[in-house]
């Protein structure tokens, strides 16, 4: 797969000018008007492991995170909301990334949303799920609904995306829409169509045409279903289909079946792990699933969960996965204490394993203490061993309201690392301030 | 000049239907872009207050009780509406696990909250690749085009 052109398409230019008038729309309303809901939130993470890699080399890494993220809410007194969120790294070691720093733009979007009828536009940098899409892009977002019920949704501007796969860049622009009929509590029904252009496997756009389905069929039963169509290569994307009931507060049991084929699913895949030679894109998965949460006694809650997984390619091959959990919530559901077990039989050994997890936390007053215990058992060998463990220790503090102090201590021994050690220093800072209007 | 038709058709077409929305809208109210009581810690289960349909995704708040099976299938409420969801959920949220190029796990991030679902805990990097082989498309939905380079370490 060969990509010709070097242009730099339309939907990439406008990029700068986007994130821009993203960027500035709120300072006239700032400036004009005092009243909006401001909050600051600021995550800086500072790692410290070493890791002894089979063979016995050993590396250091000290990588310094930053995750910032800003809103803005009822802007001028307007139905006018700002958002921002990033991140960024500094290694103070050995590079623990590609090259020494890193960082990117999550969101950073202007949106509205009218005061009634759920009517909403967005305008910048955001992660969308509208119908067949789930993507973040560079653009705009506009939905409506009508009295009578139908109801229509448009975007359109630069997917984001990172490509990794040799020879392979990211899509030039993406747009796209969905039309529904929504009846309050009832059911809602849609369709929709997405366009990437770009130049994905087979040399083609990718092209998505897409329907979903709410409907309560009785109070306590829900049938939900969504499934996309690749126009491009001709398959069928994807596909679940399942039956809920959520007949109270303390009980919800669902069960249904899923699907996708390689082929339709990965298409426009930009990561070697899901084209070939690492995947064959004739397969195709087939799963049948159940899933029930029963709080059986206040603060107790019982987890089951089941599915059975069919490829159409004997490797991998079939597997059956089970998992039970209980959790006990406790100092009015400020701590969880939790044990679970997972279980994978398979037809192919290498694809079995057993997984154990226990994990308390406990919070006296502004002292907060977390111990998490995970172990796995492979069935067959990994790098010459059949085991993982991992313990996590974590204590914190919170010094203000808005300030909290928190550290980590890792340890970890599994077939890939003969043993390590990671050290987490974390640093929570929440601000919030109202500058007039409502609150 | 293809691309340019589909850009003004796309804007012309959102500027239209935003005005109709606008002028349209139902008189029902829109759920808030913030909800106005801080919420308690511990996972959130909305039928302690709201009894009836929310305004905001117009199904019945009992659907989006934080229980593990709404979790497991969130992605199914979500593609038909985001409202309800960022009312509580500030952006950073969704995108601590639907990142771009992310690089810390959530679980590495919110090491102090193990009650939260976070995926790929423990040594992930060995258990990925069984759970990879037996359902990659649970894989392909964060990490098919917005990856990390470190999977290129491996994965060539």
């Amino acid at each position: 797969m060969g990509r010709p052109t070097t242009v730099i398409p339309l939907g990439k230019r406008l990029l700068p000018a986007v994130v821009a008038i993203a960027l500035l729309l709120p300072l006239p309303f700032a400036g004009t008007a005092p009243a909006a809901d401001l909050s600051l939130s600021s995550k800086t993470y500072g790692l410290s492991y070493e890791r002894e890699m089979p063979g016995g080399q050993k590396d250091r890494y000290a990588p310094l995170y930053e995750y910032l993220s800003a809103d803005a809410a009822n802007l001028g007194g307007k139905p006018l909301s700002f958002h921002f969120y990033g991140w960024g790294r500094v290694d103070l070691d050995t590079d623990s990334g590609s090259g020494n720093t890193s960082g990117e733009v999550g969101s950073l979007y202007l949106e509205y949303l009218h005061p009634e009828g759920n009517a909403q536009a967005k305008l910048g940098r955001f992660f969308l799920t509208e119908g067949a899409a789930m993507e973040t892009i560079d653009g705009a977002f506009v939905k409506t609904t009508t009295p009578v019920g139908l109801g229509v949704s448009l975007y359109g501007g630069v997917p984001v995306e990172y490509s990794i796969l040799n020879n392979a860049s990211t899509g030039d622009s993406l747009y796209g829409g969905r039309v529904f009929f929504v009846r309050t509590g009832f059911v809602e029904i849609g369709a929709s169509y997405l366009k990437e252009n770009g130049w994905f496997q087979e040399e083609k756009d990718r092209e998505l045409v897409g329907g979903d389905l709410w409907l309560r069929v009785a109070p306590p039963v829900e049938l939900t279903a969504q499934a996309a169509y690749n126009r491009s290569v001709s398959e069928m994307a994807s596909q679940r289909y399942a039956v809920r009931i959520v007949p109270g507060a303390t009980f919800d049991i669902s069960a249904g079946y899923e699907s996708y084929t390689y082929k339709g699913l990965f298409q426009s895949a930009l990561n070697p792990a899901f084209v070939s030679p690492s995947v064959d894109k004739n397969d195709k998965v087939q799963t049948i699933f159940g899933i029930m949460d029963w709080a059986f006694v206040p603060g107790w809650t019982l987890e089951v969960a089941g599915k059975n997984i069919r490829h159409d390619k004997s490797d991998p091959g079939d597997a059956n996965r089970g998992e039970i959990g209980l959790r006990y919530s406790y100092n009015d559901k400020k701590d969880v204490a939790g044990l679970s077990a997972a279980f994978v039989a398979a037809d192919m050994e290498k694809n079995e394993y057993q997984e154990y997890r226990g994990f308390a936390t406990y919070s006296p007053a502004k002292l907060r203490l977390a111990l998490d215990a995970l172990t796995q058992q492979y069935k067959k060998e990994i790098n010459g061993k059949k085991n993982a463990y991992q313990v996590v220790a974590s204590a914190g503090y919170q010094v203000l309201a808005s300030l909290q102090l928190s550290g980590n201590l890792t340890y970890t021994q599994s077939p890939n690392f003969q043993e390590d050690w990671a050290g987490l220093i974390r640093v929570n800072y929440d601000f919030a301030m109202s500058t007039g209007g409502k609150k | 000049m293809m691309r340019r038709a589909y850009a003004v058709n796309i804007l012309g077409a959102a500027l239209l239907a935003l005005l109709f929305g606008c002028s349209s809208a139902p008189q029902t109210p829109s759920v808030p872009p913030k909800h106005p009581e801080d919420l308690p810690a511990g996972r959130v289960d909305c039928l302690e207050c709201h009894k009836d349909v929310s305004t905001g995704a117009l199904k019945p708040y009992a659907n989006f009780r934080h229980s593990v099976v709404f979790i497991k299938s969130h992605g199914t409420y979500a593609r038909q509406g985001q409202n309800l969801c960022s009312s509580c959920h500030k952006p950073e949220f969704c995108q601590t696990c639907h990142a771009g190029k992310e690089e810390l796990k959530p679980s590495t991030k919110m090491g102090d909250r193990p009650d939260r679902m976070a995926p790929h805990r423990g040594d992930y990097l060995t258990t990925h690749r069984i759970d990879g082989r037996l359902d990659p498309g649970s894989c392909y939905r964060c990490h098919g085009n917005k990856s990390d380079s470190r999977c290129k370490q491996c994965h060539k």
